[in-house]
């Protein structure tokens, strides 16, 4: 038993370095002086000092948050409508026939949805920038919170609404106080969804960038053309660094809530 | 219930302080305000600081943003919705956009630096009279090779490529007519052929080099020949030009039949919004000075004979980079031979890649 615990933790380990290299090997050579991602000559701050001092970048960076935020608050919100939509429909059919039709939406290939939203919106004559790349990440984010949503629904036990029912509570009362309290997990799962494909999706936003908006990946890859500066490793860097604290933040707050929960039921 | 509205508020709210700071940010810039400029070009093409003095100079904001392919370029200026100011097409993708209406004529009266281009670059067959578009910077294609690992061997003609010596060794730039004309040329035929059965005949020529060939790739060849991952390789004169700066073993040589002429040119698109002021950038670029400070930084070849003067002159005279045109006549620009045939060539360009070795 022993010794099949040690094979175990030495697989994790050997995954978790294949799957953290990349990162340390971007972010080892952002304090190159070389100015190359090979040979490394000496240390310097001069990326980190090149990626505070370019407006542009950041304005890029704020964009590309605002985008993800907004994208994944909005498609959450139609998700979970249309996941309800689809709880509530009786013919099993017709729910079949929804389902598939949001599934397509997910397989179908991003530069396809990407090219038919631009030629969209260039007849409907919405200027490319912040409407139109906000609009098509909340489309192509709604499909996916359904599809974290649904499940849970399915889950909930039918009993459940009838025993609210029978206490005297309304429709709305169900919705509030049984139904969304019920699936919270999964619009959380769907949020964060969301907000991950939002923050790294190229294709579909490649297409619909235009006048002066930009955001990160966009950017990224049409720098890279006249090979990646070493400035595009440091914002990466920071960006990393933020994302742990984050990740960091959230697992405090979750501890906290949890520990608060437990105590209530045991007073109870 | 309270939780999920607490915590969407949160969200809504964050986005529109982040969404506030960045129009703030904007503002401070001046990126929102009504005299800007939005200049379309190719990624590093351009060196920043001359941004700067053209926006201290004029007072306009410039907006600057890239692309990597002409072709992705196109489409966006076709599709409409934006609004580029001046972009910066290769020559045959002048041509096209001619044809299919997307570029404004420019107004000569406004660019008195016009002057300073060599004549040699004007009036050429894709814009007869320069009506729509103005020289940025010119190259050709070529050879970089590592003397070291050649051994002293010397590169001079495209010929040379096919001896048997150089198994696995040389890396090819993914497009095709670099690679068909350099089957075309190693024959002595023009770059622009449409003749079928010389075009045959190239690419069968090509299909022996395969042994030879180590990979066809993109714009990474830069990284794999500084890095000595091979000994040749065919690529654009500038993307040489800063190769070379970075591994002193290698070597650039345009071969003696004969190659291609290129040209990035700076044109108005139909989008502008700003005509005056893309006039007003364009002669900037144009002005001898800045041309040189620009080429300096670049690394291409400018068409400004004036700001030869005000280049070092290791640079100029470099004859890898700045030919004399009467030692190799044969360098041809691409003209666009057609939507057939380009077809004809990329067919031609996939059939070559399939070829086993």
């Amino acid at each position: 038993m022993r010794g099949n615990k040690k094979w175990a933790n030495a697989y994790l380990v050997f995954v978790f370095l294949i799957l953290y290299t990349p990162i340390i090997y971007l972010i080892y050579y952002s304090f190159n002086s070389g100015g190359t991602m090979h040979d490394f000559e000496g240390f310097t701050l001069e990326w980190y000092k090149e990626v505070i001092g370019d407006t542009r970048l950041w304005i890029i960076v704020l964009n590309t948050l605002t985008i993800a935020l907004l994208a994944a608050a909005i498609s959450t919100i139609l998700g979970v409508m249309g996941a309800l939509a689809i709880y509530y429909v009786k013919k099993r059919q017709m729910k079949q026939l929804l389902l598939t039709l949001n599934n397509v939406l997910i397989v179908s290939p991003d530069v396809i949805i990407g090219a038919s939203f631009l030629i969209l919106f260039t007849i409907i004559g919405i200027q490319l920038g912040f409407t139109s790349v906000l609009l098509s990440h909340i489309a192509f984010s709604v499909p996916i919170v359904v599809l974290m949503v649904l499940p849970k629904l399915q889950e909930m036990s039918p009993t459940l609404i009838d025993a609210a029912r029978d206490l005297g509570a309304n429709q709305w009362d169900v919705l509030t106080k049984v139904i969304l309290p019920f699936i919270t997990p999964g619009i959380f799962a769907g949020f964060f969804m969301a907000l991950t494909y939002s923050l790294d999706d190229f294709a579909v936003t490649f297409f619909v960038t235009g006048n002066g908006f930009s955001t990160l990946s966009v950017e990224i890859y049409s720098r890279a053309r006249q090979g990646i500066s070493l400035s595009i490793n440091a914002l990466s860097t920071l960006l990393f660094l933020f994302t742990v604290v984050l990740v960091i933040g959230y697992y405090f707050i979750s501890q906290k809530s949890s520990t608060l929960y437990g105590m209530r039921g045991r007073r109870k | 219930m309270r939780k999920l509205i607490s915590f969407f508020a949160a969200v809504f709210f964050a986005s529109f302080v982040l969404l506030y700071v960045s129009v703030q940010l904007n503002k401070t810039e001046g990126y929102a305000g009504e005299n800007t400029l939005t200049v379309y070009n190719w990624g590093d093409y351009i060196d920043p600081a001359l941004i700067k003095k053209f926006e201290k100079q004029t007072g306009i904001k410039v907006i600057y943003q890239t692309f990597d392919s002409n072709e992705a370029m196109m489409a966006k200026i076709a599709q409409g919705g934006t609004t580029f100011d001046v972009a910066v097409p290769s020559e045959y993708a002048v041509s096209k956009m001619k044809e299919d209406g997307l570029l404004i004529p420019l107004d000569h009266s406004k660019l008195p630096n016009l002057k300073y281009i060599n004549p040699r670059f004007l009036n050429l067959s894709f814009d007869p009279g320069n009506k729509y578009s103005v020289p940025y910077f010119w190259g050709t294609v070529g050879i970089v090779y590592n003397r070291e690992m050649l051994g002293g061997k010397k590169i001079t003609s495209w010929n040379d490529l096919w001896d048997k010596d150089l198994r696995n060794q040389i890396l090819l730039v993914d497009g095709a007519r670099e690679v068909i004309g350099m089957g075309l040329n190693s024959l002595h035929y023009s770059l622009n052929d449409t003749n079928k059965k010389h075009l045959q005949e190239a690419k069968e020529k090509l299909d022996r080099l395969t042994p030879n060939v180590k990979a066809i790739v993109g714009d990474e060849i830069k990284m794999l020949l500084a890095n000595e991952e091979a000994a040749i390789g065919v690529v654009w004169s500038g993307d040489a030009a800063e190769i070379i700066a970075e591994n002193d073993n290698l070597d650039y040589v345009v071969p003696k039949e004969g190659s291609n002429l290129w040209f990035d040119n700076m044109v108005i698109p139909k989008t502008a919004k700003n005509i005056e002021g893309a006039h007003r950038f364009i002669n900037f670029m144009l002005d001898p000075k800045n041309a040189a400070q620009n080429a300096e930084y670049v690394g291409y070849s400018t068409p400004n004979e004036k700001a030869l003067d005000y280049l070092p002159k290791e640079i100029t005279e470099d004859k890898r980079f700045y030919p004399d045109f009467e030692s190799i006549g044969n360098l041809e620009v691409y003209e666009n031979l057609g939507k057939r045939m380009l077809a004809y060539y990329n067919e031609l360009f996939l059939q070559f890649k399939m070829h086993r070795k």
